[in-house]
């Protein structure tokens, strides 16, 4: 009883997390995001294309004009926003919680401590294995709106998150 | 315990056949369209390329399943005390889960499994609402072994709580003894009945207001033909007699019905202490009875609109830690027509103490701009599009504009007046509503994750939203001043990580 002690807590003396240097995603990892969209936009490019090939009659030509308007115009937007996307994206492991930041008109900075994790999964997608990153996956029990997924770390370094993580979590026992 | 689970293991051989089905009935589900075409044209279909076809699916839906087997392990690291999972072909997945966050291994059989004579087992934790680890494929005897080798620390903990439980007991079976709680009058209900619902009451009454008018406009139109001026005169007030009757009656009947509705579903209401949790039962017909236990609660609603407050009842829902989304619903419980004085008394088993409003934190006026502007300006936009340019018919509802202005306007501005955010030390308290008024209660150290949020141009007016998630939901307010939030936000977290403050 003798060491206990109840100061008051000076609340502008806390480490703020608004001021935590996030560390950017891989910059490989544009490379799997810009491959997954080209995917993405040559399906939404070519279904058209097939459809007025051999079914011209499907729409009046009206309908085409505005249909090959608005494609390449969304498909330009989405480029773009993807591109700030990932630039906006960052993440912080400090000594008690990890901190993800992403959005693109909203900044979000979704904090999670490390007594709160449930658990953790590594996630390799086929493109990212490709260019030997992977994806942290922390879990929370405050539902899917409250997880982090990390993209774009090198297989070792997120690895070695994963077992930072891990530990953390256990120390907590 | 012969079976070893500490290297990377498959499972049952035979659970190849299980990953065919599997693969089988999800390609079936997700190409049904097709197949149904198929079928249907099968007599023009080249017989000779439809088995070929078939063939080939069969077999790389073979292979898919020989590939998903081989990939599929699991191991128990018994150093870490960690169970892992790695799955995947192309996509991989590795899954960890700590042995003590595991809350649940259930083993289960679908008809597939049982037909061929294997088991599945579930590992669940709280929260997320999926399932955190499958094993598709597995023998019976090895499924018990894995449950009873997962859930070992689970044992030691919950001896541990017992002992502690049973010290309680002993103290407090005296005075629950002497400790009649709760119980909820039959007049409260009533009072409940007549008071409550009235969103879809309003609603009732809307659509009962619009399908009598048309009918009344075509009426009008038909009389018109063959009636003079004086005719028509009659009739419509007749028809205005008529309509304001059945208005007062329906308004009666949603009365009465609210009321059957609610003694139905909540009479007898009892509520009993039983080892620091409360029990409660109630019901007509069905009795229910549900178990609150005051650590899994997570939030805390109190709520109750003018009339109920000038009669003295209120609401209470709780919340309590839910693991899966099909006990969600179970898992929220509601206690009507209380009193302040046992709102108090409940409140005080649940948190030891009555929560206290402390900082107040108001919404900026933006908010209110912004709903303003999607509940009526985006609505009067597209009821002016649609009568410009596709049905000018829509014009002759246009007397139905200023009701819907006065009324949604007045319903935004109430909800952003009664939007408060109460930060004090022990307690977070969100106020929100129209007419009925929520108050919704958590306390900092259930939070789960924080997100803090703000738009870029809200950046120079220090304006910014905050949402804290908790294992019963997400508690979101939106633009309170921005220092405040971030500052509070670096409190909680400071509170959260140096307490190891139980949850659940």
């Amino acid at each position: 009883m003798e060491n206990f002690t109840n100061e008051t807590i000076d609340t502008r003396q806390l480490p703020k997390f608004e001021e935590v240097t996030f560390t950017n995603l891989h910059p490989k990892y544009i490379w799997v995001v810009l491959i997954n969209l080209a995917l993405f936009i040559g399906i939404l490019i070519l279904v058209p294309i097939l459809f007025s090939m051999f079914k011209p009659e499907l729409f009046s030509g009206r309908v085409w004009l505005i249909i090959g308007v608005v494609i390449p115009i969304f498909s330009v937007l989405l480029v773009a926003f993807s591109i700030i996307g990932f630039k906006k994206k960052g993440f912080a492991f400090r000594e008690h919680d990890v901190l993800f930041r992403f959005g693109l008109i909203a900044t979000n900075t979704i904090v999670i401590p490390y007594n709160r994790v449930q658990h953790v999964a590594l996630h390799e997608g086929l493109i990212s294995r490709y260019f030997g990153l992977a994806k942290i996956e922390i879990f929370t029990a405050g539902g899917s709106s409250s997880d982090i997924e990390i993209p774009g770390i090198e297989k070792e370094q997120a690895e070695n998150i994963k077992q930072l993580l891990m530990g953390k979590i256990q120390k907590q026992l | 315990m012969g079976a070893d689970f500490s290297q990377p293991q498959r499972q049952s051989s035979i659970g190849i056949l299980v990953m065919f089905f599997y693969t089988l009935q999800q390609y079936a589900r997700a190409l049904w369209p097709m197949i149904v075409i198929w079928i249907f044209k099968f007599d023009e279909v080249n017989k000779l390329y439809f088995f070929l076809g078939m063939i080939a699916v069969f077999v790389s839906i073979g292979v898919i399943s020989y590939l998903k087997y081989l990939n599929f392990t699991f191991f128990l690291d018994s150093e870490n005390e960690e169970f892992i999972i790695t799955e995947g072909v192309f996509n991989k997945t590795k899954t960890s889960i700590q042995l003590r966050k595991i809350q649940q291994v259930n083993i289960n059989q679908s008809f597939i499994q049982k037909l061929i004579g294997v088991y599945e087992l579930d590992v669940d934790t709280a929260g997320s609402n999926k399932k955190e680890g499958t094993i598709k494929a597995i023998s019976h005897e090895l499924a018990l072994e894995l449950k009873f080798r997962l859930l070992e620390n689970e044992e030691l903990k919950t001896t541990i709580g017992t002992e502690t439980i049973a010290l309680e007991e002993t103290e407090q079976k005296l005075f629950e003894a002497a400790h009649p709680f709760i119980k909820i009058s039959f007049l409260s209900l009533l009072k409940v009945g007549i008071t409550s619902n009235y969103g879809r009451s309003i609603a009732l009454l809307v659509i009962f207001f619009t399908t009598i008018y048309e009918n009344f406009q075509n009426f009008g139109d038909e009389s018109k033909v063959y009636e003079e001026k004086v005719g028509s005169y009659i009739d419509k007030n007749l028809v205005l007699q008529t309509i304001l009757t059945s208005i007062v009656l329906l308004f009666v009947v949603v009365l009465v019905v609210n009321v059957i509705r609610t003694v139905f579903k909540y009479y007898d209401y009892k509520i009993t202490r039983q080892k620091g949790s409360l029990l409660l039962s109630f019901g007509l017909l069905n009795t229910k009875s549900t178990i609150i236990k005051p650590e899994k609660v997570q939030i805390t609603t109190v709520k109750r609109n003018y009339f109920q407050k000038k009669m003295g009842i209120l609401e209470l829902k709780i919340k309590q830690a839910t693991s899966g989304e099909k006990e969600e619903r179970k898992s929220i419980i509601e206690i009507p027509g209380c009193s302040e004085a046992e709102r108090d008394s409940i409140l005080r088993l649940l948190f030891h103490k009555i929560p206290e409003k402390g900082l107040m934190l108001q919404p900026n006026f933006r908010k209110l701009i912004f709903s303003v502007f999607i509940s009526i300006g985006l609505p009067l936009f597209g009821f002016l599009g649609i009568g410009y340019w596709l049905e000018p018919i829509i014009f002759e509802y246009s007397y139905m504009v200023p009701v819907y202005l006065v009324v949604i306007g007045l319903i935004q501005y109430f909800r952003f007046k009664n939007n408060r955010l109460f930060i004090h030390e022990n307690f977070i308290i969100k106020q929100s509503g129209a007419w009925d008024i929520s108050n919704d209660i958590i306390e900092p150290s259930k939070i789960q994750a924080i997100t803090t949020s703000q738009l870029f141009w809200h950046k120079k007016l220090n304006i910014g939203s905050i949402t804290l998630h908790t294992a019963g939901g997400n508690i979101a307010f939106q633009l309170a001043n921005y220092s405040i939030v971030k500052q509070q936000v670096n409190l909680w977290l400071y509170e959260i990580e140096t307490s190891d403050s139980n949850w659940m």
